[in-house]
């Protein structure tokens, strides 16, 4: 009953007398006594509240996003003219541009194309690009056939004395090779070996060996049955 | 011709497709719906944002009006009012964050809460009339739950009437008086405790 009563209290919409009850209950009951204070209090503090002034460009805003016109009252200004087909196609094709338009007409959208601008900017001239530079190029077909047919000649010419370059030190190569005196190569490791273990100047016994078998044998075996005149045959070989 | 006459065949006219009576439509309700957002979103971005959203919807459904159902502001702040509680289920998660130090708005002095009430120098009424205490409440008024948030903007800040604000919120106007007296009170204790907090 408190609670139901509490809003037109506060508003002032009660009788003297009722709110005197309403009063008197208040100041004695632990619970609605704070509740009373509070709500009351609580109306003060938003009463504090101000209206806000909303932006500027607020209403330009809404009008160009709801009817893609800033502001009727210039249009309203023009006056109506009878259109034919053309104007009707320009009215069919101004009510997709419109729309877009306003869209990108937003702070937001203005803000993003800022900022991807800045960055292709900023790659640019850390790339070495200079606006001026891009202004001068020619884009006429025979300017670009030009410029084709001069850069081809540009790395063909470049191809050429790089040949020449590597030609020329190629003769110069041979050229300090053959003029250089032959130096002796470093001895054989195996010859050094033999020399130093066999000083006989004999063969070595392995080859002696060798010999025999397969060279001797069938000289031997070819030869009539008469006895041998030389007994010792001899292993130096006869060149 | 009364009020509702005139934005009667303000939207006629508009719906017949007249950009100038559209016009004067945004003229007419921009202010307040604006008010209505900045009070119930909190900050000025979110505010404009909402504002043009609201228009569009209205822009719209501007046919589904019934002269003969209600007031044309009851029509538009029930559409503020669905537009609004959709923000507020969107950006749920990103409140959840949000702590009592956080910067409020550009509106005013961009100064943390706790910060705006330790001033120990100022005496209570000062605090009323000053413009730090404004940015203080407006900052408690977020803290309140969207529906109590709601019926103390359009009662207190807005001055609509019980019976215009049942019909916004499409709630009985019992309801909307507990939820006003609910509203006010939780207000005045956040107030309270953030000041014994900080002093």
């Amino acid at each position: 009953m408190f609670e139901a009563l509490l809003s037109e209290a506060i508003d002032g919409q009660l009788s003297a007398s009722r709110m005197q009850i309403f009063e008197a209950h208040g100041r004695v009951c632990t619970i609605c006594g704070p509740l009373l204070a509070d709500a009351v209090a609580g109306r003060q503090w938003l009463k504090s509240l101000e209206e806000v002034e909303p932006p500027a460009y607020l209403i330009n805003s809404i009008l160009a996003a709801t009817t893609g016109i800033s502001s009727a009252r210039l249009h309203a200004a023009a006056p109506e003219r009878r259109t034919g087909i053309a104007g009707r196609a320009r009215q069919w094709w101004n009510s997709f541009v419109t729309p877009t338009a306003a869209f990108v007409r937003q702070p937001r959208f203005v803000m993003s194309f800022g900022m991807i601008f800045f960055s292709f900017s900023l790659a640019l001239s850390a790339a070495g690009v200079k606006p001026s530079d891009v202004a001068k190029i020619d884009v006429r077909p025979s300017a670009l056939k030009r410029t084709y047919y001069t850069t081809q000649g540009k790395v063909v010419k470049f191809y050429e004395n790089i040949r020449f370059v590597y030609e020329i030190e190629s003769r110069v190569r041979e050229f300090k090779k053959s003029t250089t005196p032959a130096e002796p190569g470093p001895a054989k490791p195996n010859q050094n070996r033999k020399n130093n273990n066999d000083t006989s100047g004999q063969p070595d016994q392995k080859q002696e060996r060798n010999y025999s078998r397969e060279e001797n044998q069938p000289v031997l075996a070819g030869l009539p049955d008469l006895p041998p005149d030389v007994t010792v045959t001899t292993n130096r070989r006869f060149v | 011709m009364d009020e509702a006459q005139v934005v009667g065949l303000l939207v006629r006219r508009c719906i017949a497709g007249d950009s100038a009576a559209w016009e004067e439509i945004v003229q007419r309700y921009h202010r307040r719906i604006y008010n209505i957002c900045y009070r119930f979103a909190g900050t000025s971005d979110d505010a404009q944002d909402l504002t043009q959203e609201v228009f569009i919807k209205m822009y719209r459904t501007l046919n589904t009006f019934d002269v003969g159902k209600g007031a044309f502001m009851t029509w538009v702040t029930t559409v503020t009012r669905n537009l609004l509680v959709d923000h507020f289920r969107k950006t749920k998660h990103d409140r959840m964050t949000d702590s009592l130090d956080t910067v409020p708005s550009e509106h005013e002095d961009a100064q943390p809460l706790s910060s705006q009430i330790a001033d120990p120098s100022r005496s209570a009424d000062d605090h009323v009339q000053s413009r730090e205490t404004r940015e203080v409440v407006h900052q408690a008024l977020q803290k309140l739950s969207p529906e109590l948030r709601e019926a103390v903007i359009l009662r207190d800040l807005q001055d609509m009437d019980y019976k215009e604000i049942a019909g916004a919120l499409k709630v009985p106007e019992g309801t909307v008086k507990s939820r006003i007296n609910r509203g006010r009170a939780e207000l005045a204790r956040l107030l309270q405790r953030t000041y014994r907090q900080v002093m």
